[in-house]
């Protein structure tokens, strides 16, 4: 377990890089019950944390696809998040609530590139939720599905 | 029939629920399985609310537009509309959306407004508000678009759930179905196993009466039971077995029967239970079973018998029956019999002896009567020829031979008289009325008289007397029947004897008995007829036309008996003689 201290440090190091970005090159905003308030993030900063490469199907896809980027629990861990659920918001206002679980008991990651090319934000990008849908049967499920947000922008932990 | 019934009720029945109850659980767990594959397969899709989505981007694209145009929004907010709203498009044309998509056929529009948005990227790129009418004309149809493309999908989407519940309707209610058949299945089942348990338990009741009934048979039996099982080790005793062995049912259980009582040691008892152990019955009738004090024995008569189980000899059982009393009254019968078996021996000899005096006397009269007929014929003849002869001379007849004529009908009267009195002898001696008055005489004397006695009546005769040379000649016997044996024998000698002849008369003897051996020289006697000649009325095969009653013989070995002595044919070579025996006179005896 972290200490608070470490927390702060880590928060301080992950803003300082959040600071160096201009307004226009956040594609990540994390509120609510984090270490400090509100963390913003460009992709530079996303792509500090540790990199994560995922294989699976999605269900608006076919086939399988390799999916990178980093797991929502590091970066949650990284910014102190204590809270029970995430709200997740896409660019087009989607909200969805995922509990924080999720991303204890899965892999879920957020990745910011799919087969080795990065997520545009015409496409799904920049950022998107995806679950380790091919490793559990359990995720296979439409109210895992509808957890997987796409152009996701801002996270708030409550 | 009854029988067949309960077999269809009580097999056939539960076999087939079973087999219903199985195939409905198969199908049903198929059908089960298919629902839950249908329901988890195939992610679900959305295309209504991917549509609603588009629509909402495109809206907001053109609200955008306006809005820059009016100089409330800026081109960065422009920029990022129209991004959404791109990528609203790519979403619809990946795989799954792209195929539904063509479905409903909107798949051309789609394609056209796709190319319109490509060629209004450079243009939002470098977005000035004079372009805003432009932009608000190319993005116009996609709006509408999205609209028609929901309102599509609603619709094909309710159909097609329509569809999948109706499937799965139908599917459950086949389930259901099967769950019904199932369920009855399952009632006939449980239906038979409650019919079975409470058969099995009114079955465990009458086992349990019967095997109750069956100790309560053992115990108060009269008779002695045991039960071995195969290694000969007692399992049952009664209180009779108790009684006749004198062990208790707590003793004797357990252990090897042998040990219990030597009685069971003897080999007869062994091999019975080893046979009724090979699955053979048999039984010992009476037999002694010596109690431990008492000296008597008891007899028991033992029935062993096989226990079998299912065909299997389990055991022996042993039946120990008293069958003292039985044996001491068959014992006491037995010497009745034997007793009784006497006395009638005893009453048939008297009865035999009555008979044969009877058939004796009617004898008698019977041989009498012949006698008369034809030995008393001639001698009368002769004395009446003779009168006749005195009579027709008349006193012409010369003295001498009114004599000589006289004589000869005075011996034919002597022979008859001597017939008549012989007859009468045996009958006496029949009817038990000839006593022996034994005295001591001597032999001697008697051969002397009845010699002389036979010269008188016929000079002619010649007999030889040799002399014993011993110094006693006394016997112990009645004279007058030994005269008259003697002179039976000595005229048989005569009578069977060639003409001139002499007859020779020798006494001699041993330690007991004088002998008076009488011999002449007639032919022997046929070896077939020794014997027969001293039966009463015999008459051997040469006495044809000499006078005879067939009694002498019989008579005189009677008499001799009488006397203690007999009279017997000795077996020379050279003519005949017969042996008086007589006992010699003992002055202890008298």
């Amino acid at each position: 377990m972290l200490t608070r201290t470490a927390r702060l440090v880590a928060a301080l190091l992950l803003m300082g890089g959040a600071a160096l970005a201009g307004p226009e090159d956040v594609i990540l905003e994390v509120t609510g019950d984090i270490a400090d308030g509100t963390a913003k993030f460009d992709r530079e900063a996303l792509q500090a944390l540790p990199q994560v490469t995922l294989e699976t199907s999605t269900v608006v896809t076919d086939g399988t696809h390799s999916f990178t980027g980093f797991l929502m629990r590091d970066l949650l861990d990284r910014l102190g998040a204590e809270g029970e659920h995430v709200i997740a918001t896409a660019l087009n206002d989607y909200v969805v609530e995922i509990p924080m679980s999720d991303f204890s008991e899965f892999d879920v990651i957020v990745a910011y590139s799919m087969d080795g090319k990065p997520l545009r934000r015409n496409d799904k990008g920049p950022l998107w939720i995806v679950y380790p849908r091919d490793a559990h049967e359990a995720l296979q499920d439409i109210r895992y599905d509808y957890r997987w947000v796409w152009q996701l922008s801002r996270l708030e932990v409550q | 029939m009854i029988r067949f019934r309960n077999l269809a009720f009580g097999l056939l029945l539960p076999l087939v629920a079973v087999l219903v109850f199985a195939v409905l659980l198969t199908f049903s767990l198929i059908r089960m399985l298919e629902v839950e594959n249908a329901m988890r397969v195939g992610a679900e899709k959305n295309m209504l609310w991917v549509f609603h989505q588009s629509e909402v981007a495109a809206r907001r694209l053109t609200e955008t537009a306006a809005l820059v145009g009016l100089g409330e929004a800026d081109t960065e907010e422009l920029s990022l509309q129209f991004d959404i709203l791109k990528s609203r498009v790519a979403i619809l044309n990946d795989g799954p959306q792209r195929r539904f998509v063509e479905e409903i056929g909107y798949d051309d529009e789609l394609d056209r407004i796709a190319a319109a948005l490509e060629a209004m990227t450079p243009v939002v790129a470098d977005f000035s508000p004079g372009e805003g009418a432009r932009l608000r004309d190319a993005l116009k149809p996609a709006a509408g678009f999205f609209g028609r493309a929901a309102n599509k999908a609603m619709i094909a989407e309710w159909n097609d759930l329509g569809g999948r519940l109706e499937t799965y309707r139908a599917q459950l209610r086949q389930i259901i179905l099967f769950l019904i058949g199932i369920m009855a299945a399952g009632g006939i089942l449980a239906a038979t196993l409650i019919g079975a348990l409470r058969q099995t338990h009114q079955r465990n009741l009458m086992l349990r009466q019967s095997r109750d009934f069956s100790a309560l048979l053992i115990s108060s039996s009269g008779e002695g039971i045991l039960a071995v099982d195969r290694d000969g080790r007692c399992t049952l005793w009664n209180d009779a077995m108790a009684g006749l062995i004198g062990k208790s049912a707590e003793q004797a259980t357990g252990r090897p029967l042998a040990e219990l009582a030597g009685f069971f040691g003897i080999a007869p008892l062994q091999v019975g239970v080893a046979r009724a152990l090979e699955g053979e019955s048999s039984e010992l009738v009476q037999h002694p079973l010596f109690h431990q004090e008492a000296t008597e024995p008891r007899y028991v008569d033992l029935r062993f018998f096989p226990m079998r189980n299912d065909g299997e000899v389990i055991g022996a059982i042993l039946f120990l029956h008293d069958a003292t009393d039985r044996h001491a009254a068959q014992k006491r019968e037995a010497q009745d019999r034997d007793r009784l078996e006497e006395l009638v021996a005893e009453r048939t000899r008297d009865l035999d002896d009555a008979l044969q005096r009877e058939r004796s006397a009617a004898d008698l009269y019977r041989n009498f009567a012949a006698m008369v007929s034809h030995q008393f014929r001639t001698p009368l003849a002769v004395a009446d020829s003779a009168l006749q002869r005195l009579i027709r001379r008349g006193p012409r007849a010369e003295p001498d031979e009114v004599v000589e004529r006289a004589n000869r009908a005075r011996n034919a009267i002597a022979g008859l008289t001597r017939l008549v009195e012989s007859t009468l002898d045996v009958a006496r001696l029949d009817a038990g009325q000839l006593g022996a008055r034994r005295v001591r005489c001597a032999l001697a004397d008697i051969v002397r008289t009845v010699c002389t006695r036979q010269r008188d009546a016929d000079p002619a005769r010649t007999i030889r007397i040799l002399e014993p040379p011993e110094d006693s000649d006394a016997v112990f016997c009645d004279p007058a029947h030994a005269e008259q044996m003697l002179e039976n024998l000595l005229s048989n000698a005569f009578k069977y004897a060639p003409a001139g002849s002499p007859v020779s008369i020798c006494v001699h003897g041993d330690r007991q008995n004088l002998f008076c051996d009488v011999h002449n020289k007639g032919d022997p006697i046929p070896e077939e007829e020794r014997d027969l000649i001293f039966n009463r009325n015999y008459r051997g095969a040469n006495s044809t036309g000499s006078a005879g009653t067939g009694l002498g013989l019989f008579m005189a070995r009677t008499l001799a008996r009488m006397q203690g002595g007999d009279l017997t044919l000795q077996p020379t070579g050279d003519g005949v003689t017969f042996r008086m025996i007589l006992p010699r006179f003992d002055p202890s005896s008298t």
